[in-house]
C-alpha cells in the first residue's frame, strides 16, 4: 500500500512541476518593472527588439528587417515645447500631465511616457488638437500640423521621460500580403469590417475606415492602440505587423474588383440596393414599357 | 398533271398551306392528337396590363438562376476538406481554407467567364426574390388571390419560402468569412426553438458547429431538393393560371365571364420572348458591371475569425433586423435555456408573417363573407382597408429590413448606433400604424373622386368683354375617354357587374 502511495506521490509531483515550471518562467518574464529593460513577449516595439543603435548611451533606434523604430532628434525638442504650449497645453496642461491650466475644466489623458509613435500618430492623423475636445471620439481630418512639428511636440513629450515605442518605419516591400490578410481577419475585422470600411461601435463611438491611412500610421496604430483600439504588441512581431501594413496598404486600399463597380464596399446593403432598384425597378419599368397602362 | 409540269407553284402547293412545320405538326397530331388541345393552348389570351410582367421578371430569371447555376456546379467542390490555396489571387496564398471556398476563387479567376457567371447567378437570385415581393404585391392589392384562386396564392407564397431558403443556402456554399457568420447564425436560431432545438442543429448539421457534414447538405439542398420542389410548384403555378384563366382589370368590354388581350401565339409569345431577352440581358449587364460578393476580399471562414457589419443578402433582412432590434429577454430555469431574444424574432416572428400570407385569402372570406368567384380584379382604391392592411404590413417589413442595417446607417450619418437602435424599435412598431391611417385615406379618398388617378385636362382661360377672366376645363384627352372605366359606385366587397359591352377593334374576345 505505502509503495503505491509512494508512487502516486511521485506521479503527482512530476505532473505538478511540468505544469507549474512554464508558469514560473511566465512570471519572471512579467516582474521586470522598468519597460526598458523589460524583455519578453509583452513589449513587441521596444529595444528588445534584434537591432539597437545608440548615441550617447541613449538608444535613439532600434527594430528589425521588418520595423526600424526612430527616436525624433532631441535636438527639436525646445522647438516642441513651444508648439506643445501653443496646440497643446490648454487641454494636456504645460505639463503635459493632463491637468490643465487652472479655469478649465475636465479630464485629459496624461501624455507622459506614452513614446513618440503615439504623439506622432494622433497629431499626423489630424485628431489633435482637437476640433472639438468634448467629443466621444475625434475624427481623422486634414492635420493642423506639419510632419516635422508632429516630430518636434513628440521629441519634448519623449524627453520629459523617455518612452516606447519610438515612430515606426515599415519596410513593406518584404511584407507577405497573404500572411498580413489572414492576420487582419484574425485581428482587424471584427471591427473595422473585413473589406477595412471602418463601422459604428457602441455609443458614438466608431472603427474608423482604413482606406486612406500612411503605413506608417497603421503601423503606429496597431502598436499603441489609440482610443478604444486595443494595443497590439506580444502577439504581433515586428514581420506580423508589416504583413498587415502592407495588406492594408495595398488590397485594403486599393482593392481588386474584377467584377466590376465595387459598390463603394458596403456588401449586402449597396448590392440590395442595385438589385431591387436597377434590377427589379429597372425591369418592372420596362415591363411598364412594353405592356398597356389603362 | 404531268412530270413535265413540276414547277416551284406546284412544289410549294405540295408542300401544304403550313410548309415543312405544318406537315411536322400534322406529324405529330395524327399520332398524338396534339391540335385540339393545343389550339386552346395557343389561342389561350393574356391581358395587357404592364403589371401582369412582374411575375414573368421572377419566371426569367429562374430559368436564368438554373442555367448559371449549372455552369457553375460543374467547377464548384462542395467540400468541407481543408486544402492550401496556391491560385492567382496572391492575397490568399499559402492560406488554409475548405476546399468549397477554393474552389469558388478558382471558379472567379481562373474559369473563362466563371466571375460573370456566379454574379449572375447571384444578381438574378435578388432580382428574382425581388421580383416575386412585387409580383405577390400586385396580386395582393388587386385583389387576384380571391376565389377560386386561393390555391395558386397558396403555391406562391409556397414559392417565395422557397426562394428565400435556397438563396440563403447558395448564398452560404462558397464557405467565405460573411457567409460562415451567417451559417452560424442559422446554427443558432435553430438551436433556440424551444426543447428540439439542440437536436434539430446537431441532425440538421451533422453535430457541432461547423462540422464538415454542412456545406455538403447544403449543396445538395440549394442544386437538387428545393430547386426541384421549386421547378415542380412553378409549373403547377403556371397550370392553375392556364386552367384558371388570368384575371383582369375591369375595363371597357371585360366582364367576369371573359379575358381581353392578346393570344398566346403570335401576339404573346413574341412580347415575353424579347421581354425574357431583357431580363437576361439586365442581369448580364448587371453581373458584367456590378461587383456582387467579393468572396477573395472576405477570405475563407475561420471560427475564429469574425468580420464586423455583416448584413445578410436583402431578402434575409427582415430577419436580421428582426434579431437586431429584439430587446435580449431569455429564460433560464429548470435547467433549461430558452433565448426568447432569438426564438422570437427569429423562429415565430417569420412563422408568424408567413402563415399570415397563407391564411390571407381565408381571413378576408371570412371577414367580408364574399364567396363569389371573382375574375375582375380590384383596384386598390377601392379596396380601401386591404389596401391599408397590406400597407401596414410592408411598411413594418420594411422597417425591419432597414435595421439589418443600424451600423451602416450610424457610420454614414455619424449618430450613435444605440440611437438608430432606438430608433428602428419604434419605428418597427409604431410604422404599420402610421401607415394604415394614411393609406386608406388615400385609398378612400379616390375611390370617392371621380377621374383620381386620371390625367387632368387644362383649363382654357379667357378674358371676356368685361375684362373678366373664365376658366373652362378643355375636353379630356382622347385616349383616357376611350379607356375610361366603368364606374364602380359599390361598397367594399360587393361584386361588381358592369354592363355587357361589345369590345372595341383589334381586341380578341374568348368566353370561359
Amino acid at each position: 500500500m505505502s509503495t503505491s502511495r509512494r508512487v502516486r506521490l511521485c506521479a503527482g509531483g512530476l505532473v505538478a512541476f511540468v505544469i507549474l515550471a512554464p508558469l514560473a518562467w511566465f512570471s519572471a518574464a512579467g516582474a521586470a518593472t522598468h519597460p526598458i529593460y523589460q524583455t519578453g513577449r509583452f513589449n513587441a516595439g521596444t529595444p528588445n527588439s534584434s537591432v539597437v543603435i545608440r548615441k550617447h548611451g541613449v538608444i535613439t533606434s532600434y527594430g528589425d528587417s521588418a520595423i526600424t523604430y526612430n527616436a525624433p532628434s532631441s535636438a527639436l525638442a525646445a522647438l516642441g515645447r513651444a508648439l506643445y504650449l501653443q496646440n497643446c497645453a490648454t487641454c494636456h496642461g504645460v505639463d503635459a500631465n493632463g491637468v490643465p491650466p487652472a479655469g478649465t475644466t475636465g479630464a485629459y489623458p496624461n501624455l507622459v511616457g506614452l513614446g513618440p509613435a503615439t504623439i506622432d500618430f494622433w497629431i499626423e492623423s489630424g485628431r489633435m488638437p482637437s476640433s472639438d475636445p468634448r467629443s466621444v471620439q475625434a475624427m481623422r481630418r486634414q492635420p493642423r500640423l506639419t510632419h516635422d512639428q508632429a516630430l518636434a511636440i513628440a521629441a519634448w513629450v519623449n524627453s520629459l521621460s523617455p518612452s516606447y515605442p519610438y515612430i515606426p518605419t515599415v519596410n513593406v516591400k518584404d511584407a507577405n500580403v497573404a500572411n498580413g490578410a489572414a492576420l487582419f481577419a484574425l485581428n482587424c475585422a471584427a471591427c473595422h469590417t473585413i473589406e477595412g470600411d471602418g463601422d459604428a461601435l457602441a455609443r458614438s463611438t466608431f472603427a474608423p475606415s482604413l482606406r486612406n491611412i500612411p503605413a506608417t500610421q497603421v503601423a503606429e496604430a496597431i502598436r499603441t492602440g489609440p482610443g478604444n483600439m486595443p494595443r497590439f504588441t506580444g502577439n504581433l512581431s515586428d514581420f506580423q505587423v508589416a504583413d498587415i501594413v502592407k495588406y492594408v496598404t495595398t488590397e485594403i486600399q486599393h482593392p481588386r474588383n474584377p467584377g466590376g463597380f465595387g459598390l463603394g464596399g458596403l456588401g449586402p446593403v449597396a448590392e440590395g440596393f442595385v438589385g431591387l432598384l436597377i434590377g427589379v425597378g429597372g425591369l418592372a419599368l420596362i415591363g411598364f414599357w412594353v405592356g398597356e397602362r389603362q | 398533271m404531268s412530270d413535265a409540269l413540276v414547277t416551284k407553284r406546284s412544289r410549294k402547293q405540295a408542300k401544304g398551306r403550313y410548309g415543312v412545320i405544318g406537315k411536322a405538326v400534322d406529324e405529330l397530331d395524327e399520332r398524338l392528337g396534339v391540335a385540339k388541345g393545343g389550339r386552346g393552348f395557343l389561342d389561350k389570351i393574356f391581358p395587357d396590363h404592364w403589371s401582369f410582367m412582374l411575375g414573368e421578371i421572377a419566371l426569367y430569371s429562374f430559368v436564368i438562376l438554373l442555367a448559371t447555376g449549372v455552369f457553375l456546379s460543374f467547377y464548384y467542390i462542395p467540400s468541407s476538406a481543408i486544402v492550401t490555396y496556391h491560385g492567382s489571387y496572391l492575397p490568399l496564398d499559402g492560406q488554409s481554407m475548405t476546399a468549397s471556398f477554393a474552389s469558388t476563387v478558382n471558379l472567379s479567376f481562373a474559369v473563362r467567364a466563371g466571375l460573370l457567371m456566379r454574379q449572375m447567378h447571384h444578381w438574378a437570385a435578388d432580382i428574382f426574390i425581388g421580383s416575386m415581393v412585387v409580383h405577390m404585391a400586385r396580386v395582393f392589392f388587386t385583389g387576384a388571390f380571391r376565389k377560386p384562386r386561393e390555391l395558386n396564392w397558396t403555391v406562391g407564397v409556397t414559392l417565395l419560402t422557397l426562394a428565400i431558403v435556397n438563396g440563403f443556402l447558395g448564398y452560404s456554399l462558397p464557405d467565405d468569412l460573411v457567409s460562415g457568420t451567417g451559417i452560424r447564425i442559422a446554427y443558432s436560431i435553430i438551436l433556440s426553438v424551444p426543447v428540439v432545438g439542440t437536436y434539430l442543429a446537431f441532425f440538421i448539421f451533422g453535430g457541432n458547429f461547423p462540422g464538415t457534414a454542412v456545406i455538403p447538405r447544403f449543396f445538395i439542398l440549394h442544386v437538387l431538393i428545393v430547386p426541384g420542389i421549386m421547378l415542380a410548384l412553378v409549373v403547377a403555378h403556371m397550370v392553375l393560371m392556364v386552367r384558371q384563366k388570368h384575371t383582369q382589370f375591369p375595363g371597357e368590354g371585360k366582364t367576369e365571364s371573359n379575358v381581353v388581350g392578346s393570344p398566346l401565339f403570335p401576339v404573346f409569345l413574341a412580347k415575353t420572348t424579347g421581354f425574357m431577352l431583357i431580363v437576361t440581358g439586365v442581369t448580364a449587364l448587371l453581373g458584367a458591371f456590378a461587383q456582387i460578393n467579393p468572396i477573395w476580399q472576405f477570405g475563407p471562414y475561420d471560427a475564429a475569425r469574425i468580420s464586423y457589419a455583416v448584413q445578410p443578402d436583402w431578402y434575409m433582412g427582415f430577419l436580421d433586423g428582426a434579431l437586431r432590434i429584439f430587446p435580449s429577454w431569455s429564460f433560464h430555469s429548470f435547467g433549461h435555456t430558452i433565448p426568447f431574444e432569438v426564438t422570437i424574432p427569429a423562429v415565430i416572428f417569420p412563422g408568424l408573417v408567413f402563415g399570415l400570407a397563407y391564411a390571407w385569402p381565408a381571413i378576408e372570406r371570412r371577414v367580408t363573407k364574399d364567396n363569389a368567384m371573382h375574375n375582375l380584379l380590384d383596384r386598390p382604391s377601392s379596396r380601401p382597408k386591404r389596401t391599408a392592411a397590406g400597407a401596414a404590413v410592408l411598411a413594418a417589413m420594411s422597417m425591419l429590413f432597414i435595421a439589418s442595417s443600424t451600423d451602416v446607417i450610424a457610420n454614414f450619418f455619424h449618430v450613435s448606433l444605440n440611437t438608430v437602435l432606438w430608433s428602428m424599435r419604434v419605428l418597427v412598431l409604431i410604422s404599420p400604424f402610421v401607415a394604415y391611417p394614411i393609406a386608406y385615406k388615400i385609398a378612400s379618398e379616390m375611390n370617392a373622386t371621380r377621374g383620381a388617378g386620371r390625367r387632368k385636362t387644362v383649363n382654357v382661360v379667357t378674358r371676356t368683354e368685361e375684362g373678366e377672366y373664365v376658366a373652362t376645363p378643355a375636353p379630356a384627352y382622347a385616349d383616357d375617354v376611350a379607356h375610361d372605366l366603368a364606374p364602380t359606385p359599390v361598397p367594399d366587397f360587393i361584386e361588381v357587374t358592369p354592363p355587357e359591352q361589345p369590345p372595341s377593334d383589334g381586341v380578341r374576345t374568348i368566353d370561359r
